[in-house]
């Protein structure tokens, strides 16, 4: 089985991590390349969520959560305390379960990341910035003309691609999607995974989906994790099709349980 | 029992608890009409004053002048001759007993009165003009109906003699009431008809000024820190219990710390709204961060999740995010805290501000009364027309809780729209 | 292949019912052969109806399988194994289709033959059709089975196959070239000849699918083809 030859961009080694006493994740060795999207998929519980997490020290928040073992973005090693998170965070942006925009006007929704940032020098800069943004995320069209009114008066698939619009505002190299369209009905749902086919061109991406089907049609490589352990990893063709490991296949086959 | 049996005795019980919840409301609604109107009914004749009309002779040579008319030789000329001469030619008087009688009708203030006319209108010198002058306390309650006149004269305020005057000035259409500005405009004062809260009005907002100062940013920041940035420790849960027990703590106990530290220890001038609003913000301190911390605790965390994951510091996330989600809480709290010490009486008569105070404030540091104490000080005295002045005054208090809970209601609605 | 079942009984019921048949379609197939078979070297003509009309059941199962494959793709949507099972069960039951098709052919001619069919020109004839029945048989057992190894000696033996179909057409171009008078004759048992031998292909992608089937790669390389032998 021949996985694509390109560079690595996250790799972490022998990550473990902790909640308080109970153990998250044991000893995770995995490798996620650039400019392609890379599916996490596993039974609830399983630590895929955590384990993203840690790629922008999301954890951190969480007081009695310890991560150990190397996690390293372009050969930069992110899990020690003198690593700026803020920086981090600008390189590595996020999109949640339940999509959820600022209470603010879309255009401040966007514009709230490069103004922290100090990205846009004016107003014409950050309009500049609004309206790629929106371009990128498939929503210019439907907003363009009503940029003031809040976010929260978007359907629910509008807000979720106002949410990657804002993560795309601040020039991401990877976007981290932590199960994007669970809270979607079918349409929107297909607008994001089309979105993501695009994205992929430009940026790197770690979906965590509870949709097999979904896992199957936007990646490219694909994880299965089970009890904080990866059981396989593999190209997404050879684990839909011909998995390796009997655990793998009873999941995605629905024997389970 | 039968299902069938069962399922209406449980309607039958639901039914008698929608009483019990509908008989409860109308006891309070019942209660609330009975205070508000007894209140009112008192009250709202403070609110015009007698005033009993006079033809004063405007004669210049009763005031002294040297030189010319001016507005600055009026100012400085005597009027009580003038007003004397006037007054006492509205009934005819055989001696000086009477003499002195005629003139108690009217209010002590009557040469202030005719002078404040004549400098308003100084064309009208060296003419007789009808100016209506305020009656005294005992005219302006009998005039209201408050004094019962068929009691033998020696019990009452108000002798034969005056009555007389006073029936024949009806019959002349000479006794009238007007709007009583003095109750607004004027402080306190021995004489009913003269007394007002404008003074304690004063009083009060500096006071709720001056507390709403302190107690404010000190207890929005104290809320920040202890929700958002302090560590989950016993420390800091010693701190939660402390202050949700300051909010207990009676409000007598704060009026005695302010006695005991800023009057005794530090020597701050007693009697002014400055000791008193630092004494009601210790006590609002605490009824501001229990809202406070109760509104940053109800901001979702997908909020701040967002904020983190675009690279937001946490200061950043707080403060840009947070906090503004918090204010709605925030604010009905801080103005629900903000009317209770508006009515506080107990501190504030420790610290001294039960002080016979004629003079409107002008800073916060001039020795002043507040409302709630002018209640206070005023049901305490023996004249009749205190009485209407004293419900009157808990009719401006109430207006302005009102007034203040309408603005909290308003606010957090605004707040609210825009977070949906 | 998996011990454990689905999650989903009815999807369990599906996968099971869909092997059922395809299995009965075998069985169908495979005494549809035989009969041709023995009708064939026996000159039997009056078996020639019931054979042609009981190949009306083989395509019947085709069309429920076909069905209940389009069921289990919109339904479930399998994955891995799964998925592989129903795209390998479409395939088989389309060459079984097949080889019930060419033994009609084979059964409807012998209407044609003479009664006194001489033997020498059938000796080899009745070894590839023994040869072929055989590799039916096998071919459906490892199905049975999941047989990874039987599957790839079948697909070798498709060389055998080869070499007797050639042998048997040698013999009847060496018998024509001794009596001339025998062409239509010679034609008929020329056309069952090759009907068997690409029932013969046809088992052999039966093979090649049920390969794919179990180990999810295909099998590599050409087939084993036998030589094509002189002819005299």
């Amino acid at each position: 089985m021949e996985l694509n030859n390109s560079k690595i961009k996250i790799k972490t080694k022998n990550l473990n991590v902790y909640y308080g006493a109970k153990q998250a994740l044991f000893d995770i060795n995995l490798d996620i390349n650039q400019k392609e999207v890379t599916a996490l998929i596993g039974p609830s519980g399983c630590g895929k969520s955590t384990f993203i997490r840690c790629i922008n020290r999301m954890n951190d928040v969480i007081d009695i959560c310890k991560v150990e073992g190397s996690i390293q973005l372009d050969g930069n090693e992110i899990n020690e305390k003198k690593v700026d998170v803020v920086t981090l965070r600008e390189k590595v942006g996020m999109v949640f379960q339940k999509p959820n925009p600022f209470p603010k006007s879309i255009y401040e929704n966007i514009a709230y990341g490069p103004t922290i940032h100090g990205v846009a020098e004016n107003k014409d800069k950050m309009d500049e910035i609004v309206e790629n943004s929106l371009k990128k995320a498939a929503l210019w069209e439907e907003v363009k003309d009503r940029l003031n009114e809040p976010g929260t008066s978007l359907s629910g698939g509008q807000q979720q691609r106002l949410c990657i619009a804002r993560a795309l505002s601040v020039s991401p190299e990877v976007i981290l999607m932590d199960e994007p369209c669970s809270a979607l009905d079918p349409i929107a749902t297909a607008k994001i995974e089309e979105l993501i086919d695009d994205l992929k061109k430009s940026y790197t991406i770690v979906i965590v989906t509870h949709s097999m089907a979904q896992a199957v049609r936007v990646s490219q490589k694909t994880g299965f994790f089970h009890l904080g352990k990866i059981i396989e990893v593999d190209s997404t063709e050879k684990i839909f099709k011909n998995p390796d490991k009997k655990m793998t296949q009873d999941y995605i086959t629905g024997r389970f349980g | 029992m039968t299902k069938e049996e069962r399922l209406k005795k449980r309607y039958r019980a639901e039914k008698r608890f929608q009483m019990y919840g509908l008989i409860s409301v109308s006891c309070a609604l019942i209660f609330v009409l009975i205070l508000v109107q007894n209140i009112f009914s008192k009250g709202s004749s403070a609110f015009s004053r007698t005033m009993i009309e006079v033809q004063v002779n405007f004669d210049s040579s009763l005031l002294g002048l040297d030189g010319p008319v001016t507005q600055k030789s009026l100012k400085d000329a005597e009027f009580y001759d003038l007003a004397v001469e006037s007054l006492l030619k509205i009934y005819p008087s055989k001696d000086t007993k009477e003499e002195r009688q005629v003139l108690r009708l009217f209010s002590p203030d009557y040469e202030y009165e005719i002078k404040d006319y004549l400098i308003k209108n100084p064309n009208k010198i060296d003419q007789i003009v009808p100016v209506k002058i305020t009656a005294s306390d005992d005219i302006d309650q009998l005039n209201k109906g408050n004094f019962p006149r068929d009691l033998p004269e020696d019990r009452r305020r108000v002798s034969n003699y005056q009555l007389n005057i006073y029936d024949n000035l009806v019959e002349e259409g000479k006794i009238d009431k007007k709007f009583n500005n003095y109750f607004f405009s004027k402080g306190d004062s021995r004489d009913p008809e003269l007394a007002g809260i404008g003074g304690s009005l004063m009083g009060s907002f500096f006071t709720i000024i001056i507390c709403l100062a302190l107690s404010f940013p000190i207890a929005i920041m104290a809320s920040i820190y202890l929700e958002e940035f302090a560590p989950k420790n016993k420390i800091t849960d010693f701190i939660e219990i402390n202050i949700n027990n300051l909010a207990a703590v009676p409000s007598i106990v704060y009026g005695l710390l302010g006695l005991g530290i800023l009057l005794s220890v530090m020597e701050f001038p007693r009697s002014t709204p400055l000791v008193a609003g630092i004494t009601l913000s210790l006590m609002t301190l605490p009824r501001i961060i229990i809202p406070c911390r109760a509104s940053l605790k109800a901001v979702p965390p997908s909020i701040r999740e967002a904020a983190l994951s675009v690279g937001a510091s946490k200061f950043q996330t707080v403060f840009h995010h947070v906090v503004p989600l918090a204010m709605p809480g925030t604010l009905s709290g801080t103005i629900i805290g903000l009317a209770q010490a508006l009515g506080e009486t107990a501190p504030l008569i420790l610290i001294g501000m039960v002080a016979f105070v004629v003079d409107i404030p002008s800073t916060p540091v001039d020795p002043s009364a507040s409302l709630p104490v002018q209640v206070y000080l005023w049901s305490e005295q023996a004249e009749r027309g205190f009485v209407e002045k004293t419900s009157a005054t808990i009719m401006m208090l109430l207006g302005f809780l009102i007034v203040m809970n309408f603005i909290a209601v308003y606010l957090r609605q605004k707040f609210e729209k825009k977070w949906n | 292949m998996s011990e454990t079942g689905h999650t989903v009984k009815s999807y369990e019921e599906e996968m099971q019912s869909l092997n059922d048949n395809l299995v009965m379609m075998g069985s169908l197939t495979e005494s549809q052969m035989a009969d041709a078979m023995s009708a064939v070297i026996k000159v039997d003509k009056e078996s020639v109806d019931k054979i042609v009309k009981s190949d009306g059941k083989i395509n019947e199962l085709r069309s429920i399988i076909d069905n209940q494959i389009t069921t289990v793709l919109v339904k479930r949507a399998p994955m891995a194994v799964d998925l592989r099972i129903t795209i390998s069960t479409m395939k088989i039951s389309h060459d079984l289709e097949r080889i019930g098709d060419l033994a009609k052919s084979v059964a409807k001619k012998v209407k044609p033959l003479p009664v006194d069919l001489p033997d020498e020109l059938t000796a080899s004839l009745r070894r590839l059709g023994d040869l072929v029945q055989k590799q039916l048989k096998d071919v459906l057992d490892a199905y049975l089975n999941k047989s990874k190894e039987k599957a790839i000696e079948i697909w070798r033996k498709d060389e055998q196959v080869d070499d007797l179909t050639n042998l048997a057409m040698n013999e009847v171009a060496t018998y024509l070239q001794k009596d001339k008078k025998n062409l239509e004759m010679a034609t008929h048992l020329l056309f069952v000849t090759k009907n068997i031998e690409r029932a013969g292909d046809h088992i052999t992608n039966i093979a090649e699918s049920l390969y794919y089937l179990i180990e999810g790669e295909y099998l590599k390389g050409a087939r084993p083809k036998g030589k094509p032998v002189e002819s005299e």
